[in-house]
């Protein structure tokens, strides 16, 4: 009983000093593939921020444009109005991903991913009774957030408010062909050789044809050629010479 | 006569030799078209949807080319066997004709006659032949031009999962290119046709039944393991690198279509340059024998 009533006294003195921190929330890494999607984003965890504030929970607070403005820092996390269901239409701020404070206590650096999604839960989107669902964000943006640290509904520091994010929006399918179309040039070579090769096979076999005995033009036959040498060349009593 | 003797006899050599080359890139032709046919890779149902398959059209055109090609060559090499004895018996004729008269001269028409019907008909089936290997070099040439990213881009992002289906052909394309894309996925570690952000970017039929936030992409664009589940699906979902497959999958799409392309039109097209050759000497060697 004592050690709380010493921190309830404790509390009290520092209640009405809201501590405003430095620290602005920042986008996860650029080599995150998901760091910003259509309905979601990606944040870095606020380590080493809160050290001070050993029972306090750690809240983050997204806003509309307008929301950043309006947000009053003495917000009570149950009341409705502040619920991720009533977002954006009848609220510009929700509060969501509760965490204690050692959750975001300094750690060494290990090369350990230490992020927060934020959007990732899309089975409480339209469950009245879990008001700080970290659900999928409704447009495009841009949203503004903050990390609220409250003890019990008192809030006991706030960072800054962070630069605007802007969700990804999705574009209609392409429909030109893009890079890479049209007609090669190896496409154009093979066409134009091999249309050329055609005709003059064409031509040569029709001169072939013709000059054998289908054309009838100038037929040069074996037969009378040789009689005819024959004739000019032979004894002319050659009775079967003569055709 | 002995000299044209020799001149002719070097000329049949030739054709006989470049009768057998035809032969034989016949034979390599229909080797080469049956393989593209069979669609080591399965990439056929990604063509058949965009409707753009006429690259498989020039291969099955192939095979029956190079069959022909090894029948013609067959032929043309005993034609020009057989014109041998025509060569003879024109000198026989010469040397006789003064002594026996023209006894032989009836015989003689109709085997002439035959031996012009079958070089006639050699000419025209080859001529034939070369026009529609050339259909099919030049359509392989042509289409391969329209295999572009943004061609199988559309189809991905129309067909991929797609839920709703207009008719019956238009549910086997879409269950074509799905299983297609996820096989294309698995093996070679890929995503989309650019990258993981395809899905990002653009509207898709994926995305109208898989919402933005548990699935920023397919499932099957995250690292494996061997049972067929995402080693790490948060992982996956986040982007990071080592749990999904980041580099894009249209060069395993298009190297195999390019190759497969390419060997058909340019084989097709080294085949025609010497089958030319061939063809024009043929018709040049029979014109100076059948006098």
């Amino acid at each position: 009983m004592r050690p709380l009533l010493l921190l309830l006294l404790l509390l009290l003195a520092t209640a009405h000093g809201l501590d405003n921190l430095l620290y602005e929330p920042l986008l996860a890494g650029a080599n995150l593939g998901g760091r910003v999607t259509g309905s979601t984003f990606v944040l870095e965890q606020p380590r080493c921020i809160f050290d001070n504030y050993n029972t306090s929970d750690i809240w983050l607070v997204v806003a509309t444009t307008a929301g950043k403005g309006d947000f009053n820092d003495s917000a009570k996390v149950e009341m409705p109005k502040w619920s991720f269901q009533h977002f954006p239409a009848n609220t510009s701020a929700y509060l969501t991903l509760d965490a204690m404070q050692y959750h975001y206590r300094c750690l060494e650096p290990n090369g350990e991913l230490t992020v927060l999604r934020v959007g990732s839960e899309t089975s409480c989107v339209n469950n009245i009774s879990i008001p700080n669902c970290n659900g999928p964000l409704p447009g495009p943006g841009p949203y503004w957030v903050k990390f609220l640290a409250l003890n019990g509904s008192e809030p006991v520091a706030t960072t800054q408010w962070s630069g605007p994010i802007t969700l990804k929006t999705a574009r209609q399918i392409p429909s030109s062909p893009g890079t890479g179309g049209g007609r090669s040039g190896a496409m154009i070579a093979i066409a134009a050789i091999l249309s050329v090769l055609l005709a003059i096979l064409l031509a040569a076999f029709l001169v072939v044809l013709c000059s054998s005995e289908v054309c009838g033009v100038g037929s040069f036959r074996p037969d009378s050629a040789s009689i005819q040498r024959y004739n000019t060349h032979h004894v002319y009593d050659q009775p079967a010479a003569r055709l | 006569m002995a000299k044209t003797d020799n001149g002719i006899r070097i000329c049949q050599g030739l054709l006989i030799l470049g009768n057998v080359v035809i032969g034989m890139c016949g034979i390599a032709l229909t080797a080469e078209c049956i393989f593209f046919v069979s669609d080591p890779h399965g990439l056929y149902p990604l063509l058949e949807a965009t409707e753009n398959d006429d690259i498989y059209a020039a291969a099955w055109i192939g095979i029956f080319v190079g069959f022909a090609l090894l029948a013609l060559s067959i032929l043309g090499i005993i034609g020009v066997m057989k014109s041998n004895k025509t060569l003879l018996l024109v000198e026989e004729k010469w040397r006789h004709e003064n002594c026996k008269g023209n006894t032989e001269k009836t015989e003689r028409d109709s085997a002439e006659k035959g031996r012009e019907a079958v070089k006639q008909t050699y000419i025209i089936l080859m001529l034939i032949t070369y026009a529609f290997e050339m259909a099919s070099c030049i359509t392989a040439a042509t289409h391969r031009d329209f295999l572009t990213p943004n061609l199988f881009l559309k189809q991905m992002l129309e067909r991929y999962l797609k839920s709703d289906a207009d008719n019956n052909n238009d549910k086997w394309m879409t269950e074509g290119v799905t299983k297609t894309w996820d096989n294309l996925m698995l093996q070679n570690q890929c995503c989309g046709v650019n990258g993981p952000s395809d899905w990002q970017e653009y509207t898709s039929a994926f995305r109208v039944t898989h919402n933005d936030a548990d699935y920023p992409w397919p499932h099957n664009c995250c690292v494996m393991d061997n049972r067929g589940e995402p080693i790490n699906l948060d992982g996956c979902k986040l982007g990071v690198p080592g749990f999904y497959n980041s580099n894009g999958c249209y060069d395993a799409i298009s190297g195999p279509l390019n190759r497969q392309a390419w060997g058909v039109a340019w084989f097709g097209f080294a085949i025609l340059c010497w089958t030319f050759c061939v063809l024009l000497g043929t018709m040049f060697y029979w014109s100076r024998i059948a006098y």
